[in-house]
């Protein structure tokens, strides 16, 4: 564990039970019979929405078992109940368009309930029978098993090698702890997962005692009470949770590339440990830097602004100080996957590959290494900058009051306030989001900048690459031995280039990286 | 949010974000387009009857800029979307496919008024989560934040609306983005097969390419400037625009600000003349040799235009829930019982002029390609032979209300929906009219589109697996 103790100390008290009662705008916090309830009363909403959160994600995974919690958690919906079986309540859920899932991650798994207020009281003998009487089925675990066994087969390397590059990152980061595995497990951990396996699982992990109940939405009272009296039929014993792993800080930049057939262009993600969550006042003045270096699709951020706008090399480039779920779909941060094991990462976009810039441009017909070298020197680069010079006033002061407008974004749907409060208990805090705003109400400068110093550097991170197998050795020769990596234009942008772009793409391509290791590795050898 | 059920390949028609449904036209409406001499206004109330239940208000400008607002329940927030009804569909001349996503692109690029660091700067200063995205009948251009800041949102979107300006290198810059965007896009598999059914099912319609584009036009787009200009005097105009604001606002402040900002808007005069499909004479099979991902198939019918006065669209979204909801017998033979797919699914897309009905299959083996392309089929032909029950079809328009019902719980999914139907006819009240509509469907109405539409000469059949053909037939 890297996390300080003192840390420890803070979220582990604020996990106790015995919570004292307290109202914010309209969420209401009790404890009641063990159990934490997070309640978000909407009385003019048309809806009820439930989440249940269980403090047990993969890191509970048994050895050799990988994936099983994210296993039993998606065979609980797409099953059935003792009384019902799969397509019944199919049948029944239809014409209420009620909906219903799982979310599984790290250290959490959350199923999620909503339902019309029209039919709250048909449809909840349903949710009461999938979490305390799930069917587990023969037929619905294979259903399920053929799925999760094909995404870590095929779909993790074959659908988007921007998912892929992260997954990658993270085996690298937390290699042998249990943060390590995807929740999806692997080749050989999926297929030795069997239905008895899985009972024991859900048995032994979804008790009473981890759980966190949400509610939000147009509901009575008694209904909570009725929630509240069955949930206490799980069982009340205490699920030997792992400790979190935590991320590894390499020794120089140690940079993996993954070869695959047909790639069309270089898909970078970089990461190196974070000894910060948003448990940590501090988070909120990181969080301020990294929102001027790399806010998630925001056109207006350092990495954004230098790759893609002035150079025209990619999609987009951020920059995160947590796990941001979906990054390719999300423009906005979800909820349901707090994580007290936490990693700064930068995130480069797919950049074109020599064999493309070939054929596209002959006045690059000699060219051997695609963009991908330059664009992380020079995401490297912005990220020292900001190191060693910290934010201007101006740049502090438009950020934070960019943040003080976008976080109330977060959270704009009953289902995602109600997410974001729940998570919140997790990270030992009442409202989270109400919180943050405060927090940064009260920064200053000095802040902020301490907090780059003392968190962010940019001599030792983990960095993945997956790129066309034509482009491997070219572009590990180039790390390796920290080759320069001049910046490569078509003739039409070169000749509309400022000097102040050509100057600055001088020092980037000679920009030193502390690269210490570049292996190669075979995609169809990844999540084996 | 409408609820046609996900489909794969349907997924890949949207550049940038996602995007959905909404609404009805009042006659009102259409007679204040035409004359378009002074502003008008007209306020729909809240009725039981209508499937949007907030009030909304439809105010146009004399130059022809309809303005929608719908206050809700957001204190403090609104959603502010503007929708300009061109797309891929409107990219008729050679050499300029995925010329409408470049252009929302170049929206971002300055004006006169903001040099391109201004604008990004003043972006920031919105607080708003903003960003835009193309389809083939419209592009999208959205901002959600703070009311408080509404003012400086119209300032900015009105801005770059009438005085957009870039540089020449700006412009080559930004082509550079697409080409990334469009090789982000290309890692997946479904993308391309995407790309290659569309090319193979139409021959002449602007519907054969995606709204990405053909790639050599994306590589050549830095050498299109000058068409870049025309096609910004072209669309970015009042009469192709409509405005939506919902949230934390009223009417009469949504229109005071869209007077003050858009009032100065000159209105243009081009019309896009989109060539005519021909019929369809013969089957066509396209194939993607790929072994990396489960074996797939897709079947695609020509079906309809949008219309919001005829019955087809609502007949064939319920008859895709007849087939592939997670209670039709179709979806619990091939997925549940015999697992021969991981899954089936597939829709009409609503769009302008007619389109694809695509249906959508993940094969467990590949051998089984054939045996699902014919029960597929043959569940088709059940319905159109045998019809359904109506208690099937009154479970059906149930859910299709509910789960309107419930995804319209804040200001960005309501304007987004909104949105969608405004694409597709102009007027936000075809949301209202589509939903009626659906009450209405009867068993004969869906025999009839099932008929009418799905036929084998008016089919593509497209594939993936690591063969060097699909071998269908």
């Amino acid at each position: 564990m890297l996390r300080s103790s003192s840390r420890n100390t803070k979220l582990r008290s604020r996990f106790l039970p015995g919570l004292i009662l307290l109202c914010f705008a309209c969420s209401l916090v009790s404890v009641s019979q063990a159990q934490e309830i997070v309640e978000l009363k909407l009385p003019n909403s048309n809806k009820v929405s439930i989440k249940l959160m269980f403090k047990n994600g993969s890191i509970s995974d048994p050895e050799g078992l990988e994936g099983i919690t994210q296993a039993t958690a998606s065979i609980v919906v797409q099953g059935g109940t003792q009384e019902l079986s799969y397509s019944a309540i199919q049948d029944r859920v239809y014409p209420m368009a009620a909906r219903y899932g799982v979310s599984s991650d790290k250290e959490v798994t959350t199923f999620s309930f909503e339902v019309h207020q029209d039919h709250v009281d048909e449809f909840y003998p349903i949710l009461k029978g999938l979490i305390l009487t799930p069917r587990f089925a023969e037929e619905d675990f294979n259903r399920v098993m053929v799925n999760q066994q094909n995404f870590v087969d095929q779909t993790i390397r074959a659908s988007s090698d921007e998912d892929y590059s992260k997954k990658a990152l993270e085996d690298l980061l937390f290699r042998d702890t249990n943060y390590q595995h995807m929740k999806q497990g692997s080749s050989a951990s999926v297929n030795n997962i069997n239905l008895d396996e899985v009972r024991t699982h859900y048995q032994e992990m979804f008790t009473k005692t981890n759980l966190i109940v949400g509610i939000a939405g147009n509901y009575s009272d008694g209904f909570l009470e009725q929630l509240k009296q069955d949930l206490q039929q799980l069982p009340d014993t205490s699920p030997s949770v792992p400790e979190p792993g935590a991320a590894r800080m390499p020794n120089g930049i140690e940079v993996e590339i993954v070869a695959k057939q047909g790639a069309f262009g270089s898909v970078i993600f970089t990461g190196f440990p974070l000894q910060l969550t948003r448990a940590d006042d501090e988070f909120a003045a990181l969080m301020v830097a990294n929102s001027y270096l790399g806010e998630h699709r925001k056109s207006y951020s350092r990495l954004y602004q230098k790759i893609r706008e002035a150079r025209s090399m990619n999609y987009g480039d951020y920059s995160y100080i947590e796990w941001y779920e979906g990054g390719g779909r999300n423009m906005l941060p979800p909820s349901g996957v707090p994580r007290s094991s936490n990693y700064f990462s930068m995130w480069v976009r797919p950049v074109q590959i020599a064999s493309q810039l070939r054929q596209q441009y002959p006045e690059l017909a000699d060219l051997e290494v695609g963009h991908a070298h330059f664009a992380l020197r020079m995401s490297v680069k912005e990220l020292d900058v900001l190191v060693e010079q910290g934010l201007s006033e101006e740049d502090f002061e438009a950020t934070r009051d960019f943040l003080l407008s976008y976080t109330k974004l977060y959270a704009q749907t009953p289902s995602s306030r109600l997410g974001y409060l729940m998570d919140s208990r997790f990270y030992g805090r009442e409202d989270y989001l109400a919180e943050l705003d405060q927090l940064l109400k009260d920064l200053t400068l000095e802040q902020v900048n301490a907090a780059i110093k003392k968190h962010w550097q940019v001599d030792n991170m983990f960095v993945t690459i997956i790129t066309d197998v034509s482009e491997a050795q070219a572009l590990a020769d180039s790390l390796e031995n920290n080759l320069s990596s001049p910046m490569s234009y078509s003739n039409v942008m070169f000749e509309g280039l400022s000097d102040e772009i050509k100057q600055e793409d001088a020092l980037v391509a000679d920009y030193p990286l502390n690269v210490r290791k570049v292996t190669i590795v075979d995609s169809a050898d990844t999540f084996k | 949010m409408n609820t046609k059920p996900g489909i794969l390949l349907l997924l890949a028609a949207l550049v940038s974000c996602s995007d959905d449904v909404d609404t009805a036209a009042s006659s009102e409406i259409s007679t204040s387009v035409e004359a378009a001499a002074q502003s008008s206004s007209v306020e729909t109330a809240a009725v039981v009857d209508k499937i949007l239940p907030y009030p909304m208000t439809q105010h146009q400008l004399a130059n022809g800029l309809n303005v929608v607002t719908v206050p809700f329940d957001s204190p403090g927030t609104a959603a502010f979307y503007a929708v300009v009804r061109v797309g891929a569909r409107d990219e008729v001349e050679d050499g300029v496919t995925g010329f409408a996503h470049f252009f929302e692109h170049m929206m971002f690029r300055g004006t006169d008024t903001y040099s391109k660091e201004q604008y990004q700067d003043a972006l920031k200063s919105s607080g708003a989560s903003a960003n835009a995205n193309t389809s083939a009948d419209r592009t999208v251009y959205h901002m959600t934040g703070n009311v408080e800041r509404l003012d400086l949102m119209f300032e900015l979107e009105a801005d770059r609306f009438m005085n957009l300006n870039y540089s020449e290198h700006d412009f080559r810059t930004e082509a550079g983005a697409v080409k990334g965007e469009y090789t982000k896009n290309y890692a997946s598999p479904y993308q391309q097969l995407y790309e290659m059914t569309k090319n193979t099912a139409f021959d002449v319609h602007t519907y054969k390419h995606t709204t990405m584009g053909f790639f050599d036009d994306i590589v050549d787009m830095p050498n299109q400037y000058d068409y870049s200009l025309e096609f910004f005097d072209r669309f970015y105009r009042p009469e192709y625009t409509t405005l939506v604001v919902v949230g934390d606002v009223t009417p009469e402040r949504v229109n005071q600000l869209a007077e003050t900002y858009y009032g100065s808007w000159e209105r243009g005069d081009y019309i896009t003349e989109v060539p005519a499909e021909p019929m369809q004479t013969a089957t066509r099979f396209v194939h993607l040799q790929n072994g990396n991902i489960p074996s797939h198939i897709s079947l695609n019918y020509k079906g309809p235009a949008f219309d919001d006065r005829a019955i087809d669209m609502p007949a064939l979204d319920v008859l895709s829930q007849l087939l592939f909801a997670r209670t039709s017998p179709l979806y619990r033979k091939l997925v549940l019982e015999e697992r021969k797919a991981r899954s089936v699914g597939g829709g009409a897309g609503d769009s302008r002029d007619p389109s694809l009905f695509s249906i959508d299959a993940s094969l467990i083996d590949k051998a089984d390609m054939q045996y699902v392309k014919d029960e597929i089929v043959a569940a088709i032909e059940t319905i159109k032979n045998e019809g359904v029950d109506q208690a099937t079809l009154n479970s059906i328009k149930s859910n299709l209300k509910y789960g309107f019902a419930m995804s319209i719980d804040n200001p960005d999914s309501i304007a987004r929906s909104l949105s969608h139907y405004i694409m597709l006819t102009g007027d936000p009240e075809t949301i209202n009219r589509l939903y009626a509509q659906y009450d209405t469907v009867t068993v004969a109405d869906v025999q009839a589109v099932t008929a009418r539409y799905f036929v084998d000469s008016g089919l593509t059949i497209a594939t993936i697996s690591e063969d060097e053909s699909g071998g269908i037939q």
